[in-house]
């Protein structure tokens, strides 16, 4: 790709970048959301048309209108954003607008689609029945069939946009062999990732965009010699423009105040059991885990989302009333994983957002006044710093980081102060991460308590003054600030550790 | 979400609410009515059921693109209109029928160019389609009906292949032709891929707004031909024959199991959907219960049939999570 620009209303996506991806090597393209990275890609599918610019493949320039042309010359895409169709099964969803023609022209053939999908997920390890519908999967198992459905059209040139977002390191690892297949087999890939020990597995050349531009491609050797101009921390200033400090918490709570939660012996309607924890005020506490040991099953029980069988929630000492209702009167917040559907009305300003959870609270006499509204709302916006031109702004069209911020100021509104972060900075990019951890590390310093559920285990041993470990949908162990490593938190998390 | 178990749901074998309350009406039909387990009421019930089904299979295609179609019930009349109109003046049944189905596939397609090149909510369109085919109904016939249609319909509609009643044996073949479409050809993906994640059917390279404007495309062209039964059982053509039939195959479509979201359906829960309906109202009638509230029974239908399906999965999803 050379020369490429791209102009949105009223955005510069791309200015003039430039990109080329050799056969057998792996492109990592780094930089901050909303650096034109997904614009970039978009253009390289035939989703999006360049303003100016050249795309070549095999030294041949190409013309690509839509997707179909593409993927004709051997262009696949693993999309941030699934791409599976719910009702559809898994062989459907595979080889949708593929689909392999039966003997009778026009038809197709069912049964080789559902052996070649078996195939195709046999090597990337799932073992679902290829007629599930794609709905009943994890986002883990959705994630996979999203690999495989890029794997099947054998394309020359495979994007993968964030692929390992929502995998588990298991997941993670069966998917850089099949990478490394395909480098072997002479696949070009370019490789998105906010995971910077990724680059180092597996790739071979790195180029890093800022607002829209090109600030730098390097090869992948010797990043972690301090001599190199591409070592680490240079890349990091590169893609956040200026020099990061600290990413991580400074300081971690010495004396942590009252039990603010207290959980004993909850066993859920979805199969957790026997699970018990405390979180103290001014705590940060991980929930660490692999995907599937059952984390956000815990936290949506404790936050009454999920049936509880047997055991007790406890607030401030005083048992949990049923249901999020109850939850959130009490002061509990649940910061979702999923933050575009089940923490945000994208369609709403971030007023509205911030309002949400806060009506009771601010309003205690059930009639809303404007000023009242208006000043909890800019508070809200100034304390957590949310970059947003105005409260009107739709939640829509702000970055990820500040949607995330739009859900804690939710909370913060409603007077919560035990707050439970479900995987918060799945996502967002490096810059906008440590602002989170800011806004985490300053709510806890109010006085609040923090759960925090991460699949990044560098981020829980930098974050969390201690962590629980989950594994087979129970609390197998606990560690200290002191114990608190990689190493022991996935010799408890694994089988037989 | 934070659960990978493996899911061990294999092939989708829901049974929609409906086949189970299809199973009581029969029982509770066959004690409690007089003639109701014959074989002539049967096929009665069939031949009953026969329009609405042809209208209903179009439905849950469209429905499952999470649109609608009001429009078909004005349209089929609109096109018996025409049919009966053409066969009045002496033309051939083919002509007749060919001008029907050509009216039904306009009045389609221009329901499909409005949806989705005009971005109109399909609500509000077929709603402005409805308007427009009724009011032409009314307009060419003044308001009156069509009759001496001549002996080729009547003849058509009475003759039994395979020994069966015409419109059964009709409305069979339109079952099979959909569900051979629906599983043996792309298009099935495709029409729940548009409900469900139209993206990602762009990004495959498919011509999305073809197939999505021939969806509608072919629930006008089934209005037309539904013409051909709906004339044929009345022997006339009348502007206002099918007046609301719409809102059944809607009914039909819920009732089968089909939700309006994320292109969830099935063809063979609308198929149990609409004989549950005509089972219902043949039911009723056999019991002289007044024809007013069997409008009103299949509202408590289609409200009863989606209590059912939420029991049933919410009894699911607490097994499969056990």
């Amino acid at each position: 790709m050379r020369g490429i620009s791209k102009a949105f209303p009223g955005v510069r996506a791309l200015d003039e970048v430039s990109l080329t991806v050799d056969a057998g090597t792996v492109h990592v393209l780094l930089g901050q959301n909303g650096a034109g990275k997904s614009t970039l890609m978009r253009i390289l599918c035939g989703a999006h048309h360049p303003d100016a610019g050249a795309i070549l493949i095999d030294g041949r320039p190409v013309r690509l209108h839509s997707p179909a042309d593409a993927r004709r010359l051997g262009v696949a895409v693993i999309f941030q954003e699934f791409s599976l169709v719910p009702y559809l099964n898994l062989a459907q969803n595979i080889f949708l607008g593929r689909e392999l023609s039966g003997r009778i022209p026009g038809t197709i053939d069912r049964r080789k689609m559902h052996a070649e999908a078996r195939r195709l997920l046999d090597g990337l390890g799932l073992d679902a029945d290829t007629r599930t519908p794609a709905h009943e999967l994890g986002i883990a198992q959705q994630q996979v069939v999203e690999i495989a459905k890029a794997l099947s059209q054998n394309a020359r040139i495979l994007v993968m946009d964030e692929p390992t977002a929502a995998l588990s390191d298991r997941e993670i690892a069966r998917l850089f062999e099949r990478v490394r297949a395909l480098k072997r087999d002479g696949v070009g890939i370019v490789y998105i990732s906010h995971r910077l020990q990724e680059i180092f597995e597996i790739g071979d050349r790195i180029t890093v965009l800022r607002d829209g531009k090109n600030v730098g491609s390097f090869a992948v050797e010797h990043l972690e010699n301090p001599e190199n101009p591409a070592n680490l921390e240079n890349l990091i200033r590169l893609m956040v423009g200026r020099q990061v400090t600290a990413a991580y918490r400074e300081r971690f709570c010495e004396a942590p105040g009252e039990t603010l939660l207290e959980v004993r012996d909850l066993r859920t309607g979805t199969g957790v059991r026997a699970a018990a924890l405390d979180v103290k005020a001014g705590e940060i506490v991980g929930l660490a885990g692999l995907v599937g040991a059952g984390r956000s099953e815990l936290a949506r029980a404790i936050f009454g989302a999920d049936r509880v069988v047997s055991g007790t929630v406890r607030m401030t000492g005083a048992p949990l009333r049923r249901g999020p209702t109850g939850a959130v009167r009490a002061g509990v917040a649940l910061v979702p994983e999923n933050r575009k559907t089940e923490g945000l009305a994208l369609m709403r300003s971030v007023q509205d957002n911030v309002l949400t959870a806060g009506l009771r609270t601010l309003f205690p006499t059930g009639w809303y006044r404007a000023a009242r509204a208006a000043r909890a709302v800019a508070d809200v916006i100034s304390r957590l710093r949310i970059a947003t031109p105005s409260p009107a702004r739709l939640v829509r069209f702000l970055s990820g980081g500040n949607q995330q911020k739009v859900v804690v100021g939710k909370w913060l509104t409603a007077g919560s102060r035990f707050f439970i972060f479900d995987e918060p900075t799945r996502g967002i990019d490096v810059g906008a991460k440590a602002e989170l951890y800011g806004v985490i590390g300053g709510l806890v310093a109010d006085g609040a308590a923090v759960l925090m559920i991460s699949s990044e285990l560098p981020e829980v041993v930098a974050v969390c003054d201690r962590a629980y470990v989950m594994r087979d949908k129970t609390i197998v162990g606990e560690l200290s600030r002191t114990e608190l490593t990689e190493e022991n938190i996935l010799r408890m998390a694994m089988h037989h550790g | 979400m934070d659960s990978g178990g493996p899911a061990q749901a294999g092939r989708d074998t829901r049974i929609p609410g409906a086949g189970y309350l299809l199973v009581v009406l029969l029982i509770a039909f066959s004690i409690f009515g007089d003639g109701f387990a014959t074989l002539p009421n049967i096929l009665n019930v069939g031949v009953q059921s026969s329009v609405l089904l042809l209208l209903a299979l179009p439905m849950t295609l469209i429905i499952m693109t999470e649109g609608l179609d009001l429009s078909m019930g004005a349209v089929l009349s609109l096109a018996g209109v025409v049919l009966a109109t053409l066969l009045m003046n002496g033309n051939s049944l083919a002509a007749a029928v060919a001008a029907a189905a050509g009216v039904g596939l306009a009045f389609g397609i221009a329901n499909g160019l409005l949806v989705v090149t005009l971005g109109v909510p399909p609500f509000v369109a077929t709603l402005g389609t409805l308007g427009i085919a009724q009011g032409l109904a009314l307009v060419a016939t003044g308001g009156q009906s069509v009759v001496g249609i001549g002996d080729a319909l009547p003849a058509l509609y009475e003759s039994r292949p395979l020994g069966l009643p015409f419109s059964i044996a009709m409305a069979a073949v339109a079952c099979l032709m959909f569900g051979f479409v629906v599983r043996h050809t792309k298009l099935g993906s495709y029409v729940s891929a548009l409900g469900g994640n139209r993206e990602a059917l762009v990004l495959a390279g498919v011509h999305v707004n073809l197939v999505h404007i021939g969806v509608y495309a072919g629930g006008g062209l089934m209005s037309g031909l539904a013409a051909l039964l709906l004339t044929g059982r009345i022997n006339a053509g009348h502007p206002t024959a099918a007046i609301g039939l719409e809102f059944d195959a809607i009914a039909a479509v819920i009732v089968g199991g089909t939700s309006f979201e994320r292109g969830d359906g099935t063809l063979a829960g609308t198929l149990i959907g609409v004989l549950t309906i005509g089972v219902l109202k043949n039911g009723l009638n056999d019991l002289s219960v007044s024809s007013s509230l069997q409008v009103a029974s299949i509202g408590v239908l289609v409200i009863a049939a989606l209590v059912i399906d939420r029991a049933v999965a919410a009894g699911r999803t607490a097994g499969s999570r056990a």
